[in-house]
């Protein structure tokens, strides 16, 4: 294999699409910047009618949460003119069982961290419950709200949880009724 | 196209390309297991995970349910064959595990299907495949598989909660073999109880022998291949067919099925002498 696998520059690009979301100096979870002038993280990273998001360039802005779904474990907070390209979505079709994906956040505080793996399975981890991208990958109290990305740096998902080594993300398809049915 | 995007294609195609061959295994009450069809009509999986012994339901990748029976067990290596009329389902591409280094990436799959992935981080003894992955449950059975799709092994974490291991695909290939040649599987056996044992430091020198533990033999089996061939209580056996013996476990590993019939060295310290014996390794009889 001659072609370059360039990780870093995977890392650097996801790391500009994904937020540091506090309260009062408390590390609550990761966003994403999507669709634009919004972020996108989970409800139970939001808890209060709003958050403090911290951007890569290191400004911090006061952010209200515009909705909020906790069945779906997703919320959506209003961050106009930060001046910063929002995410670009994956198209649902090319996420494949064993494809690469990278998880950026801030796992136990630290910023910006990077894990990778690839699809382990789409769907439910048990019966009749709602469908996960679960990816064979490394997830920490902090990741949550961040973005899960495919080889490309397009977003396939959002980090909500793990189930031991396991982790589960909301697949964006999800994400994107949740926001149109927040926006009206 | 950057490379990892195409290293992501190219995982994902081999997930696609193998998971062909992948069925769920229902041989146990509680967490399922995954087997590969190794050759028409054959379905191998890990032994530890088939607690039936005449009939396993196991279901193939179009879902379909199907009865198989056991055909034959190498508990030795964590390997039964079950058979199956399936002539929808593909059998899998088996590659030659030998050429398997470690730093390799490889995927483990299990029915479903799902998939992980890692490196070979040690190839042990018996060319037993040591991972630096996650077996998730219900794994256990399903291929370890090449970049290209090409199973190399079969994953089992059965013999221990600490090591994450594949079954090399060639010692697969050798059980199925043997089950086609003779119908069944034998049990090989020599007849010895062994507890293992420290090599006292001037021994290992005066013997020129790099290895720290060996077995000491316990009980010998009246009229079994190991009293035919002299072997005594207090033999110390160091290597059994220039397989290494440091451990019980190695002893298990060494008497493959294969080996039933064959005339093979055991190399034993006796009274802190270097004796070898030809043993001929035989069946053990069937209860």
């Amino acid at each position: 294999m001659n072609a370059l696998i360039d990780i870093a520059a995977l890392a650097e690009h996801l790391r500009r699409v994904t937020v540091e979301v506090t309260d009062a100096g408390e590390l609550l979870g990761s966003g994403v910047l999507w669709p634009a002038g919004c972020v996108v993280t989970n409800a139970h990273v939001v808890r209060r009618p709003e958050a403090t998001l911290r951007l890569v360039d290191g400004r911090c802005l006061r952010a209200r949460v515009l909705a909020r779904d906790s069945d779906a474990d997703l919320a959506l907070l209003g961050v106009p003119g930060t001046g910063l390209p929002a995410a670009t979505l994956a198209e649902p079709a090319t996420i494949r069982i064993g494809s690469f994906v990278a998880a950026v956040g801030h796992p136990l505080g630290v910023r910006g961290a990077l894990s990778t793996g690839i699809v382990c399975a789409i769907g439910p981890i048990e019966r009749s419950g709602r469908p996960w991208i679960q990816a064979d990958l490394h997830l920490a109290p902090g990741n949550s709200g961040g973005p899960l990305a495919d080889a490309a740096g397009r977003i396939v998902g959002v980090n909500s949880r793990a189930a031991g080594p396991l982790a589960l993300a909301v697949p964006m398809s999800a994400v994107e009724r949740f926001v149109q049915a927040a926006r009206g | 196209m950057n490379g990892l995007q195409s290293l992501s294609n190219d995982l994902a195609a081999a997930v696609e390309r193998a998971s062909r061959a992948v069925f769920a295994v229902n041989g146990r009450a509680r967490l399922g297991s995954s087997g590969v069809h190794w050759r028409p009509g054959l379905v191998v999986t890990a032994d530890h995970t088939v607690h039936v012994d005449e009939e396993v339901t196991i279901t193939g990748p179009d879902g379909r349910a199907l009865t198989a029976r056991v055909a034959g067990r190498d508990p030795t290596i964590d390997v039964a064959v079950l058979k199956v009329d399936a002539p929808a389902v593909a059998v899998a591409e088996v590659a030659d595990s030998d050429a398997v280094r470690v730093g390799h990436i490889v995927l483990a799959l299990g029915s479903g299907p799902r998939a992980s992935w890692g490196v070979v981080s040690s190839v042990g003894e018996g060319r037993m495949l040591h991972l630096d992955l996650t077996l998730y449950p219900g794994f256990s059975g399903g291929p370890l598989v090449d970049a290209q799709g090409r199973v190399v092994g079969l994953n089992t974490s059965g013999a221990s909660r600490h090591w994450q291991l594949a079954v090399p695909a060639a010692a697969v290939s050798r059980v199925v073999d043997e089950l086609l040649r003779r119908g069944r599987i034998p049990r090989a056996y020599l007849g010895v109880s062994t507890q293992p044992v420290r090599l006292p430091e001037p021994v290992r020198q005066r013997l020129n022998l790099d290895q720290q533990t060996a077995v000491i033999v316990v009980e010998v089996q009246a009229a079994s291949p190991a009293a035919e061939a002299g072997l005594m209580i207090g033999d110390v056996i160091v290597s059994l067919g220039a397989t290494r013996i440091a451990d019980p476990t190695d002893l298990k590993s060494a008497l493959r099925p294969d080996r039933v019939g064959e005339s093979i060295t055991a190399s034993v310290i006796r009274g802190g002498e270097p004796k070898d014996f030809q043993v001929i390794v035989g069946e053990r009889p069937r209860r």
